[in-house]
């Protein structure tokens, strides 16, 4: 049977929203913990 | 009506009742609630502003103790910063992002549900603190310590209120990152996008670089209080400027969080009364690109008195006036948009107009607080309360009632009642002078901030301002009505209803279908932004 190719583009679609999300998740938690952590070694 | 949208129509099932809002997925209903909280929040951050402004109409004491007057300041910042302004402007962005871009809903319809319903407790347990022994936070909304740290009770719960607060605008971040990365409709490329739109992708960076600052600051805040660490105590070799520092490198931003969504949303309004299309659309979005780049690195403007190395002042003030540059292309674009055009004056283009006369004055007052040694004049004065209620008054919140009044026939499906509207600009534009306009002089004159008592010199523009501020808060009561007749009738509203509007969102239906776009439409040039 052949694929649905709107199918695949939602598919694929929903990949990237995912991989963004959990991009951006990471970037603000590093930045959250990051900031305090960094705060050890000041001063 | 098109074919998808009568498909859609039939598919449109979803929960009636409290189900619907507590439960939803969808974007227009989550940009309902939004807005209804952020007006929510206007009204109980106006009222704490309407105790202050009692209590100063007369020197000496008279309805309030000193105390309870400082928790009224840091409330009514905290509210009407992380409760109404922020809130409303993602009301804006829920509703409008995927009606402008040609997709469905948002990305991701669970999280933008719980990024709502996580404000409510977070302002529940805000506000709850003024019932607690100790009464509420009165450190001011800056919560610098060691003051902060005298607070009682209510200390962890403040600091776990904002902690809400930053979960939900990062939330709201990513989701309208993962939108307009991931579901434009074919043919809308990022120079096809509207200006609304773009000022929220810049700030939803924006929130996801600095809302996480201000939650670390918070939490070390915490720490020192109950873990025994010492980062900003002295006596532990702690430094309590390093805090300053922090916060504000959060907080300068988060003034361009607040106020960048509000220019998108005159780079609307504008050029549909003007009916011409935007001047130098391009030079905006680099304009808004280098204010929200900038504003990363002019954060010590805010503290020139604590004390810092020459060249610092001098870096932070250069950094701070090169802002005006692309703020000035804005405001340059806008009246060069205005300039020669058919223009006409409807409720959104009152307040529009307004804005860019006003904020620009906040602008300027903003110019004369980056002179480090004028600063040092100005510190901690009334002329700093009228500079960034100017900014946030006149600019953000003028721009969220000219884009209410703008969409609202869109959202509702009724004309508002133009005569009202008219009544709401005047009496607020007008209030609102009155209010803030002599903070210029009573700051100028040496009138200190967070204050419940003063000298008697400074009581004739103190009453004028209260008079002011009175008439201003009433006011909005009209607003309310306007809103509530609009929703439950009026004339019917067109698809496009205005005559100079671009952009996907008048393409739909008024009101539009439960789900925006379900066959995403072809832009080209013609139908993308105007």
């Amino acid at each position: 049977m052949d694929p649905d190719p709107r199918r695949d583009d939602e598919e694929q679609r929903a990949k990237k929203i995912r991989r963004t999300a959990i991009v951006l998740g990471i970037v603000a938690l590093l930045f959250y913990f990051g900031f305090i952590f960094s705060h050890f070694w000041v001063g | 009506m098109s074919e998808a949208v009568i498909h859609e129509e039939h598919h449109d099932h979803h929960p009636t009742g409290i189900k619907r809002w507590l439960f939803t997925t969808n974007h227009k209903d989550i940009g309902t609630l939004y807005l209804c909280f952020s007006l929510l929040m206007f009204f109980v951050g106006g009222a704490m502003a309407l105790v202050i402004r009692a209590e100063l109409f007369e020197p000496g004491l008279q309805f309030v103790q000193p105390q309870f007057f400082n928790s009224m300041t840091t409330l009514h910042g905290l509210v009407m910063i992380f409760g109404a302004i922020m809130p409303g402007l993602v009301g804006f962005a829920n509703w409008l992002i995927p009606m402008m871009i040609g997709a469905p809903d948002m990305a991701l319809p669970r999280m933008n549900n719980w990024s709502f319903w996580i404000l409510p407790f977070a302002f529940t347990l805000l506000l709850g603190t003024l019932l607690m022994p100790g009464g509420g936070p009165a450190g001011g909304w800056t919560m610098y310590p060691p003051l902060m740290l005298q607070t009682g009770d209510a200390f962890p719960f403040v600091i776990f209120a904002v902690h809400m607060m930053g979960i939900s605008s990062v939330m709201g971040a990513i989701n309208i990152i993962a939108t307009i990365f991931n579901m434009r409709a074919p043919g809308m490329t990022f120079m096809r996008l509207p200006l609304f739109v773009w000022t929220w992708v810049i700030t939803a960076f924006l929130l996801i670089a600095a809302m996480p600052v201000l939650a670390g600051a918070v939490t070390m805040l915490l720490t020192d209080k109950f873990f025994g660490t010492s980062f900003f105590n002295a006596a532990g070799g702690g430094d309590p400027v390093m805090y300053q520092h922090v916060f504000w490198f959060f907080g300068h931003p988060e003034v361009y969080i607040m106020i960048l969504p509000a220019f998108g949303i005159i780079s609307q309004i504008i050029p549909t009364f003007s009916r011409k299309p935007l001047f130098g659309y391009e030079s905006m979005v680099y304009a808004t690109a280098a204010i929200a780049f900038l504003s990363f690195f002019v954060w010590a403007h805010h503290m020139f008195t604590v004390g810092m190395p020459l060249v610092g002042e001098l870096f932070f003030m250069y950094s701070t006036m090169l802002i005006a540059v692309p703020t000035g292309v804005k405001v340059f674009n806008w009246v060069a948009t205005m300039w020669k055009g058919s223009m006409t004056f409807e409720t959104p283009m009152l307040f529009a107009v307004a804005f860019v006369v006003l904020f620009t004055i906040g602008g300027f007052s903003g110019l004369m607080l980056a002179m480090a040694p004028a600063d040092f004049q100005y510190q901690d004065t009334y002329f700093v309360v009228a500079h960034f209620h100017y900014v946030l008054v006149t600019g953000s919140a003028f721009a969220m009632m000219g884009g209410a009044y703008y969409w609202l026939p869109k959202w509702t499906g009724h004309m508002y009642d133009e005569t009202l509207g008219k009544w709401h600009f005047w009496l607020s534009a007008i209030s609102v002078n009155v209010l803030y306009f002599p903070m210029h002089f009573l700051g100028l004159a040496g009138m200190p901030r967070r204050i419940p008592d003063y000298n008697v010199q400074f009581t004739g523009w103190n009453q004028v301002a209260t008079v002011g501020g009175f008439i201003f808060g009433f006011s909005q009561l009209l607003f309310v009505y306007l809103v509530i007749k609009c929703i439950r009738g009026g004339a019917k509203a067109t698809d496009n209803v205005w005559e100079g509007a671009h952009g996907l969102e008048w393409t739909l239906p008024s009101p539009p279908p439960y789900h925006s776009f379900t066959t995403p439409p072809q832009v080209t040039d013609a139908t993308a932004h105007s």
